[in-house]
């Protein structure tokens, strides 16, 4: 794109950002207004203007209001990108905060508070105390909402600064927007603590009340939600709350409106008098009735509210069922939260007309809402007992226009209606079994099954029907397999009749042999063996008597529907689930409980051992595996396969009892060599080897302990030697009682304690105890452990390497009884040793592999190997600057080539 | 470019525009000094966190003063305002002699600056007033301002408080603003 093509991209020389650099820094007021309007324009639209940030911060300071509200958007925008430089900023709050026109004070302390920058908070607090005192009350106003905002940024501060205590001087403001704007800071204060801090005293109470009638909307809201936290003291005290609160029923503002319902809902539960309960509730209906001709949106919100508050006082809309009414264009999410609550309204009084309601809904074009219907007429046809034969007169009706989808429906919900009312409306189901081959959903399928089964005593020809459905059985789903598997045997036990008796071989065989479904399948087993042992039992069970269902109606759980109604008019009354539900608070969980349960649940573990897993000899793995660092690669299983036998007689033996599958500790070896013998250790007796794991060396040291007494205390001490090796933290061995034996990872480092001398494997050690003397022994640690991950080379640098080393610097040595049988297993196998393949060749018979390796200190063995698959005998080459490890290098590889 | 317009226009019509940037130490006296300028009285004045920018007229040169904040956490963004800047106050608070070092230091950093290559510098050793203070020479001399060799400098005893010595200050400011533009 360069050259002249590039001046077809850019109208500009500089590009707009210098451009309106020049201009914020103009000296002419007018120019810079002008660049702040183009940089919030362009700010707006999504471009990236925060690297004006100076430049822009610097117009702040300015007598044109239109200049410094920009300047203000500018800021609450980019503070956040520019947590540095937003410091600039502080001292133009500081002076606006104190300017003699209070919009500029308020609009100060207003944009101070959405400035989310934790550097700065601190030196906010000073002019948020002073407008929190402003002799304006929009100044204070704005000040109280900060203090909510600043709390969310650092509780801490608002706390130690006494802004909670001005906040609450603020709710006997005489100005209730203040008070308002007070309560309202508070109440989110709250909600985002554990402490409680707002709590609402008589005195305030009525200070509240007050407040009510003069302030906005809002306010209103916000106020009337705080109160609905207040627990009156009597009837007296809740009978005067409700005589304040009623009047606002009357507003426009439906959240005031629902606001209000809620605390009158609330408070009623006190009041003891029937007729002012009685009066409460004629005051209530038509506000609600007021908010179904708002719009949708609204309509639904207030219809969820409803819901539930007809759950809880049915007498207040029970006049109003005809609001409920759908009307041809309200939207689907509005017609079916009416017909719930049509449901829930309707009485023996009303039936009728709602009945034509349904029955006129069950003819519309949308098949939910007319499925709704449907089981809405069913769900009637339970609730009311006397209008029963009604509804299911209806239903016939319905049934009879042959509508597919509405006779499912309808016969789903006449099973229902069965089992209400058994024996009574059973001369129906010859009708219902005329739209048999209609059915082709599930559940209406399984209904009629159902239908069939539990009256095939009354259906001449149950056998056919059945068979009917049975030609399909493997392909049907789950639902209607189970209702066909019962309903056959119903059929065979009330006709036991050749027919069913053929029906019933293939369903069983069907639903045990042919299914994968575990349900079907453990069904048909009891069927079968009640069937095969007393058929007379499976009579009793099967034909049991069916306790009467109830219409459910959705109804809630009381006290779930308590919580819900002191919810009302927020998404968890919308949603019918408690806050909890769906918002997650993440800060009134305590951080500290959680620390404290780690260090619980450590502690526990590491216990473990001593207490014992089943009262016999206490698991040694599991003092092992606590101390084990919490990442540990599978990776590390091959270092060394456990002959199979030897895993298995680990995971039966006591000892290992709680060994996990994937748990190296135990397995990766076989047992530690013994270190200190008990006849030496006075009846202690220490086992141990230097392992490696994740790139870190361990002390795998295991003690047992084969004295009379408890043993705790221990201690370790590591002396100088070839590589500094020293413990890396304190060793951890819970007290061991008599018998009991413990195993560790003990994290090793590497220290500035090198011995001199000629390299060599010892490793003395002294562990001591509260108990007995220290013991001191010498462990031989194997070079290999020392090998560290970043000892592959490359290709070329191993043969720069190679050559560059002298060759009196190059040693070998036979390994008589080392096979390899596999290249590639080898070469896995030494790769998990961290030893790396790097290249091979053959050479006549002999297969010859470059490999490479490094300890500590960054001393690299450059390894050649020569050998015949299969053949025992190896012959291994080393290339080292330091050729006195040699010796060493040669005892660590000869076991890792076996 | 604009500045080049700007002189041309305030040499033709006589009254000049100087940007003009007080620096110091914290608690040097920065803003008091402003709005002495500014006001003509004494303001309490709390740590400025930030800045402060005023316009004072005076010998028919309209000085946009800004006064940044001294302290160590804000020094740092003194450089965002160098750009077009033509004279810079250093005020130093002459009874503080044990940072009379610290504000050699951060003195000689400022004057090292490319963008202030052409800013005329004035030093006002401040709070004459205080028991103690040390004199103009002493404050040439632990500045090291002889040191400075390729622009104008003076340097004034001032006190904010009493008023003495500002617009002493001023008047050389002027006229070498002047001698140097035109």
């Amino acid at each position: 794109m360069s050259g002249h093509d590039s001046k077809y991209f850019s109208t500009t020389k500089k590009g707009e950002i210098p451009e309106l650099k020049e201009e914020l820094n103009s000296q002419y007021k007018d120019k810079r207004k002008d660049a702040v309007k183009k940089v919030i324009a362009a700010m707006t639209v999504g471009k990236d203007v925060s690297s004006l940030f100076t430049d822009v911060v610097n117009c702040m300071q300015t007598e044109n209001l239109e200049l410094k509200k920009l300047v203000y958007l500018y800021l609450i925008n980019y503070a956040k990108s520019q947590p540095d430089l937003a410091i600039l900023a502080v001292n133009t709050f500081v002076k606006d905060s104190q300017d003699p026109n209070p919009l500029i004070r308020a609009l100060a302390v207003r944009t101070m508070g959405c400035i989310r920058v934790d550097k700065i908070t601190e030196y906010l607090c000073d002019p948020l105390q002073r407008c929190l005192k402003d002799d304006d009350p929009y100044v204070r106003k704005t000040a109280a909402i900060c203090v909510a905002k600043l709390y969310d940024i650092n509780a801490e501060l608002v706390e130690d600064r006494g802004f909670l205590e001005a906040l609450k001087d603020l709710i006997s403001d005489n100005n209730p927007m203040v008070v308002a704007n007070a309560v309202a800071a508070l109440a989110e204060i709250q909600e985002s603590s554990v402490r409680p801090i707002f709590e609402i005293t008589s005195h305030t109470l009525t200070k509240l009340l007050t407040a009510l009638n003069e302030c906005t909307e809002w306010g209103q809201v916000f106020i009337l939600d705080s109160l609905s936290r207040y627990k009156a003291t009597d009837a007296r005290d809740a009978e005067n709350i409700v005589e304040r609160v009623t009047p606002r029923l009357q507003h426009a503002n439906c959240a005031v409106v629902l606001s209000a319902v809620k605390i009158i809902l609330l408070q009623m539960e006190l009041i003891t008098s029937t007729d002012v309960v009685r009066n409460l509730c004629k005051k209530m209906a038509p506000p609600l009735v007021t908010l179904l001709s708002a719009e949708p949106e609204i309509q639904y919100v207030a219809l969820r509210n409803i819901n539930l508050i007809v759950q809880k006082r049915p007498t207040i809309l029970a006049h109003e069922i005809k609001v409920f009414f759908c009307k041809y264009n309200d939207p689907i999410y509005v017609k079916m939260e009416k017909l719930e609550i049509m449901i829930k309204l309707a009485s023996d009084r009303n039936i009728d007309q709602v009945l034509l309601e349904f029955k006129e809904y069950a003819t519309e074009v949308d098949v939910d809402f007319v499925r709704k219907a449907v089981r809405a007429i069913g769900r009637c046809a339970i609730k009311l007992d006397r209008a029963a034969e009604r509804c299911i007169s209806v239903l016939l009706e319905l049934i009879k226009i042959k509508v597919n989808y509405v006779v499912q429906e309808a016969i789903i919900v006449i099973k229902d209606i069965f089992r209400r009312y058994p024996n009574t409306y059973e001369s129906i189901i010859a009708t219902l079994c005329e739209s048999l081959d209609n059915l082709d959903e599930p559940e209406a399928k399984a209904s009629m099954i159902w239908i069939i089964g539990e009256y095939a005593e009354r259906i001449d020809n149950a056998d056919e029907l059945l068979e009917s459905f049975l030609e399909t059985f493997p392909e049907e789903p789950a639902l209607v397999q189970l209702q066909l598997l019962t309903a056959t045997v119903k059929l065979f036990l009330k006709k036991p009749t050749e027919g069913p008796q053929q029906m019933i071989q293939a369903v069983l065989n069907n639903a045990t042999v042919e299914t994968d479904n575990p349900d079907l399948r453990d069904r048909a087993y009891i069927y079968w063996r009640l069937l095969s042992t007393d058929p007379e039992a499976a009579k009793d069970v099967v034909l049991a008597e069916k306790p009467v269902i109830s219409d459910d109606s959705n109804q809630l759980d009381p006290s779930l529907l308590d919580e819900l109604l002191a919810n009302i008019s927020t998404l968890s009354s919308v949603y019918h689930k408690p806050p909890e539900a769906f918002v997650s608070r993440v800060k009134a969980a305590p951080r500290a409980d959680d620390e404290e349960f780690a260090d619980a649940g450590e502690t526990g573990y590491s216990e473990s051992p001593s207490q014992g897993v089943d009262g016999s000899s206490p698991s040694s793995s599991a003092g092992t595996s606590s101390h084990v660092p919490a990442k540990q690669p599978a990776a590390a299983a091959p270092a060394a396969p456990a002959p199979i036998p030897d895993l298995l007689g680990d995971l039966m033996g006591l000892d290992n009892a709680l060994v996990p599958v994937d748990e190296p500790t135990a397995t990766s070896g076989p047992p530690l060599p013994v270190v200190l013998p008990s006849t030496t250790g006075q009846g202690l007796q220490i086992s141990a080897q230097l392992v490696r794991r994740d790139g870190q060396i361990f002390y795998d040291i295991s003690f047992e302990n084969g004295t009379q007494g408890v043993l705790d205390g221990f201690m370790i001490q590591f002396n100088k030697n070839t590589f500094g090796l020293a413990a890396g933290g304190p060793l951890q061995v819970p007290p061991l009682q008599p018998g009991d034996s413990s195993r560790t990872l003990l994290p090793m480092v590497f220290s500035q304690n090198v011995s001199t001398g000629a390299p060599n494997s010892l490793l003395q050690v002294a562990v001591k105890n509260n108990q007995q003397p220290v013991w001191y022994f010498n462990d031989k640690g194997s070079l290999h452990v020392f090998f560290g991950e970043d000892g592959k080379m490359e290709r070329t640098s191993f043969l720069e390497a190679w050559k560059s080393l002298p060759d009196d610097n190059e040693f070998s040595k036979e390994f008589p009884n080392s096979v390899i049988n596999s290249i590639d297993a080898t070469i896995e196998h030494l790769s998990a040793s961290n030893v790396f393949f790097i290249a091979k060749r053959r050479n006549a018979n002999m297969d010859v592999l470059y490999l490479s390796a490094k300890i500590p200190r960054g001393i690299p063995f450059l390894i050649e190997l020569t050998a015949a698959v299969g053949v025992p005998g190896a012959k291994c080459a080393v290339k080292t600057p330091n050729r006195e490890y040699v010796p060493l290098f040669f005892e660590a590889m000869e076991p890792l080539i076996k | 470019m604009g500045i080049v317009f700007t002189r041309l226009f305030s040499s033709v019509f006589g009254n000049r525009e100087a940007r003009i940037l007080v620096l110091g130490l914290d608690n040097a006296g920065k803003t008091t000094i402003l709005y002495r300028l500014q006001m003509g009285e004494v303001v309490s004045t709390i740590p400025t966190i930030g800045f402060n920018v005023e316009t004072v007229q005076y010998n028919n040169i309209k000085f946009q003063v800004w006064d940044l904040g001294g302290q160590t956490s804000i020094r740092p963004y003194w450089r965002c305002y160098f750009p077009n800047t033509q004279a810079i106050i250093y005020v130093v608070d002459s009874s503080d002699t044990d940072r009379l070092v610290t504000a050699k230091e951060e003195f000689h950093s400022i004057l090292e600056e490319d963008e202030l290559k052409g800013a005329v510098v004035l030093v006002y050793a401040n709070k004459q007033d205080l028991p103690g203070a040390l004199d103009d020479a002493a404050i040439t001399e632990s500045l090291e301002l002889h040191k400075i060799k390729s622009r104008q400098w003076a340097i004034f005893k001032t006190s904010a408080i009493k008023g003495e010595g500002l617009f002493e200050g001023l008047d050389w400011l002027s006229n070498a603003l002047k001698s140097g533009s035109s």
